[in-house]
């Protein structure tokens, strides 16, 4: 399975995110109706996108009372069917990091649905901070980042 | 979007909703333009868009957009048949050429429709008919740091960000600006590079620095001077360089020894500390460092010699044509379309060239903040028409009251446009411009040392494409000898000739296609192109004509000079993420966003006057005044004393309180971005 993973030391909170997912979901630039949400700390200068990780065992679908969430086979997305949604709003009180929100207007909970497997965030994230990638390159990228870290510090240190 | 791509036609061509021109996907269903998408293959921006690229769907379909021939009858629009447009038009250059000689007739080149083709063109054309006056948006934007590296290295180098070991962004925000510029920035620091931006604001990218260096405007100078004396000091420089290949170092090296810490402190507002500080960081780094000054360095009244103070560092740190570093790159060889050579005007006098030869000697560009002077007064001869293709200086020249009344007082003012924009409103004829879908150019990448072609994708019966254009007002003026090609595929074949490269290749890279592989330390084997052939640390062409020597400091007026009256410094300029310069107002998506322009204040200005977040103020300087809503920002974001006003904005023009007769002495940029204002809270005004 592939995973949008988020990148703190390079996001600069464009939010060019956040439009082209408030685009793909209502045609407007609307940040609230957007599944991905970049915050950006002034006091601490911290950048911090966040969206759905798509959880293995995820909480939001082991709740749902009108099994109106699954897991899209093909993508490994975690989906809401807005038909079958009630609106009871269960997921939103269960996702522990605030990745599902509300739709006010059509009375349904909203979240990721990776884009039928082409996230427009990614696609249109242009300082590289989101990627779609699978846990394989995931774990390589991480060890590569890691290890240059480690190396930059050891020079500092020298 | 993503995944909606069914069955519909795809084409690869180039975006030019910024001058960036990253490599796109181009959907088309019932000959409509539906999506537009990132080119995964493409090496400068790989496959990302920003949103303002996808608002090239929306700028093609736009309801509002000039579909038809407009001429003014009146104080009313009529439509008029294109033919009799082009046909009315030629006649009236023809009266005004006949009455007032050749060199009344004037060109405007503007960003929206083309890229450097259309500059080309609208250069050969109004040599064509005799007039040197060509003009263009570039003299108050980018050509003032293309003068100040040219001055001193002889190119504006591009930079090698991924592979740098520091990325210096200054007077820049890449994400809105350059926005695919960002992921080879923050790659090449994720990859171990230190970035360090300077800058005014808290801008999108500072928010990634490793070092952010708050810098009172103007002052960048100072700062660069410093910073050299400090690299000297340490002898973190390469001698090497500076003794084979510089000229004029003695006296520049003299010449920094005034800009210790503590006085670059003094004027810039950056702690000594912070200067020592990133001058160890850049020296430690050396010589793979980049260096960006971004467009916040120009329209300063010392702006030019801020830029070259900036180059200089270049020659101290051997960074020069380095891979990691400032890159030089070769160009390749395309055939030039202006008529400089065989048809050179400059005995007619240009407008503004001889106040601001140097513009003239870099670019072969009029001076456009002269040119309304020219036109009201009639001085030093009469300027009496103008074509303008895709600009819109009404909004976005200073002193806008002044244009306005300058373009209203031409015989014959014609604009290609896409949109009813606020200078189109001021023309005699309108004729719709075609937009980047519908014409073919070619584009170079400097860094990457590609080349590639933008595609014709849809077409509109009466929105002739920029070479067109020219050819049927110059088959109509007699000059159509200048313009025998049959179409743009024609032209770009030519242009082509003697490059090695054709179409076809072109066509089977759209990704790029790498016209030559990149070569480093070129400057061993050939010499730079200044006038001593040598990198310039003093620059013995500004000095016959009377200009500084060297890289002189001169501090901005506000602080040499400050005006009680006006005790706040204003820039204006800073780009925000979907808007380019005067543009994509009227996507109605973008105002949900940013629905309006803003002054952005310190919390302790907004508490001295007692304004909060959506109060109206008046903004005034000597030139007039402006009311707009206040955005109190985080205090981190800008310096007390320090505002920010975003051009663009027809409801709280900017423009009207900017300077155009205060201009850096050597290019002629006007003062927009440390102008003294006054701020005074508007008396009864309900809060938006």
């Amino acid at each position: 399975m592939r995973f949008i993973t988020m990148d703190v030391t390079k996001c600069v909170v464009c939010r060019n995110c956040e439009y082209a997912c408030s685009f793909q979901q209502t045609g407007d630039f609307r940040r609230e109706d957007s599944n991905i949400r970049v915050e950006y700390y002034d006091d601490v200068k911290i950048c911090l996108p966040q969206t759905c990780m798509h959880c293995d065992n995820a909480w939001c679908l082991e709740i749902c009372p009108a099994a109106a969430i699954t897991r899209n086979e093909t993508t490994g997305a975690i989906e809401i069917d807005s038909e079958r949604c009630a609106g009871c709003k269960m997921c939103i009180l269960a996702c522990p990091f605030g990745n599902i929100h509300f739709d006010k207007v059509n009375l349904v909970s909203r979240k990721c649905n990776l884009c039928e497997g082409e996230p427009n965030c990614v696609s249109f994230c242009i300082s590289g901070a989101l990627q779609y990638t699978n846990s394989q390159n995931l774990y390589r990228d991480n060890r590569e980042i890691f290890q240059r870290f480690v190396e930059n510090l050891s020079k500092e240190i020298k | 979007m993503a995944g909606s791509t069914g069955k519909k036609e795809h084409y690869t061509s180039m975006c030019r909703m910024c001058d960036n021109r990253c490599g796109i996907n181009v959907y088309v269903e019932n000959g409509r333009i539906v999506e537009i998408t990132g080119l995964k293959e493409h090496k400068w921006n790989h496959g990302r868009l920003c949103v303002k690229g996808r608002l090239g769907v929306d700028q093609v379909n736009a309801p509002d957009r000039i579909l038809k021939p407009l001429k003014r009858v009146g104080n009313k629009w009529e439509e008029i048949d294109l033919d009799q447009a082009y046909d009315e038009i030629a006649e009236k250059i023809k009266k005004i050429q006949a009455t007032w000689g050749n060199r009344a007739m004037s060109v405007w080149k503007g960003e929206a429709l083309g890229f450097l083709t259309q500059e080309q063109l609208s250069r050969r054309f109004i040599h064509a008919i005799g007039s040197p006056n060509y003009f263009s948006n570039d003299s108050q934007c980018f050509v003032g740091r293309w003068i100040g590296y040219g001055l001193v290295t002889g190119d504006w180098a591009t930079q090698d960000f991924i592979n740098s070991d520091c990325a210096v962004i200054w007077g820049s925000n890449p994400p809105y600006s350059q926005p695919n510029l960002t992921q080879t920035i923050l790659e090449g620091r994720q990859k171990g590079g230190k970035l360090i931006v300077i800058d005014v604001r808290l801008s999108a990218i500072a928010r990634q620095a490793d070092e952010f260096v708050q810098i009172l405007p103007g002052t960048d100078g100072a700062l660069a001077l410093g910073i050299a004396r400090q690299l000297i000091e340490d002898n973190t420089v390469c001698h090497t360089f500076i003794e084979k290949y510089s000229h004029g170092y003695g006296a520049y090296a003299h010449y920094v020894k005034g800009f210790t810490p503590e006085r670059v402190e003094k004027e810039t507002g950056i702690p000594a500390g912070t200067v020592v500080h990133i001058a160890r960081l850049i020296g430690s780094c050396r010589p793979k460092v980049c260096i960006y000054a971004g467009n916040g360095l120009e329209h300063h009244e010392n702006g030019i010699n801020n830029i070259r103070a900036i180059a200089c560092l270049d020659g101290l740190l051997g960074n020069l044509d380095e891979e990691g570093g400032n890159f030089t790159s070769e160009r390749p060889d395309l055939k030039d379309l202006a008529l400089y050579e065989e048809k050179p005007l400059r005995h007619l006098d240009p407008i503004g060239a001889e106040k601001y030869p140097v513009l003239y000697d870099f670019r072969k560009e009029c001076h456009t903040m002269t040119v309304m002077d020219t036109i009201l007064s009639e001085k030093p001869y009469p300027l009496k028409g103008m074509i303008l293709g895709g600009a819109n200086p009404a909004l976005t020249n200073p002193n806008t009251p002044k244009v306005i009344k300058a373009l209203k007082a031409l015989d014959l003012f014609v604009v290609r446009e896409i949109f009813m924009t606020e200078t189109a409103e001021l023309a005699d004829y309108i004729l719709p411009g075609a937009t980047y879908l519908e014409q073919s150019e070619l584009h170079v990448h400097p860094i990457h040392q590609i080349i590639g072609l933008s595609s014709e994708i849809v077409t509109f019966p009466d929105c002739d494409n920029e070479y067109i254009f020219w050819k049927k007002l110059a088959a109509r003026m007699g000059v159509e000898e200048y313009f025998p090609w049959k179409d743009q595929e024609a032209l770009n074949k030519w242009i082509l000739k003697d490059s090695g490269i054709t179409i076809e290749k072109l066509l089977d890279h759209p990704g790029g296609y790498e016209y030559k592989p990149r070569r480093f330390h070129k400057y061993t084997e050939e010499k730079l192109p200044t006038p001593s052939g040598k990198f310039e640390f003093v620059s013995s062409y500004l000095k016959e004509y009377g200009y500084s020597y060297l890289p002189e400091y001169i501090p901005p007026t506000y602080m040499s000079e400050p005006n009680p009256e006006y005790p706040y410094v204003l820039v204006t300029g800073a780009r925000k993420v979907f808007y380019t310069h005067g543009r994509n107002r009227n996507f109605k998506r973008c105002l949900t966003a940013i629905p309006h322009p803003e002054i952005e204040i310190h919390p302790c200005d907004a508490e001295k006057l007692d304004v909060k977040t959506g109060d109206m103020v008046t903004v005034t300087s000597i030139v007039g005044s402006v009311d707009i809503l206040v955005k109190v920002v985080h205090s981190s974001n800008i310096l007390p004393g320090v505002t920010q006003i975003t051009h663009g904005w027809r409801e709280s023009n900017v423009n009207l309180i900017t300077h155009d007769d205060r201009n850096d002495p050597i290019d002629g940029f006007p003062l927009l971005k440390s102008v003294e204002v006054k701020i005074e809270r508007k008396a009864g005004e309900v809060n938006i």
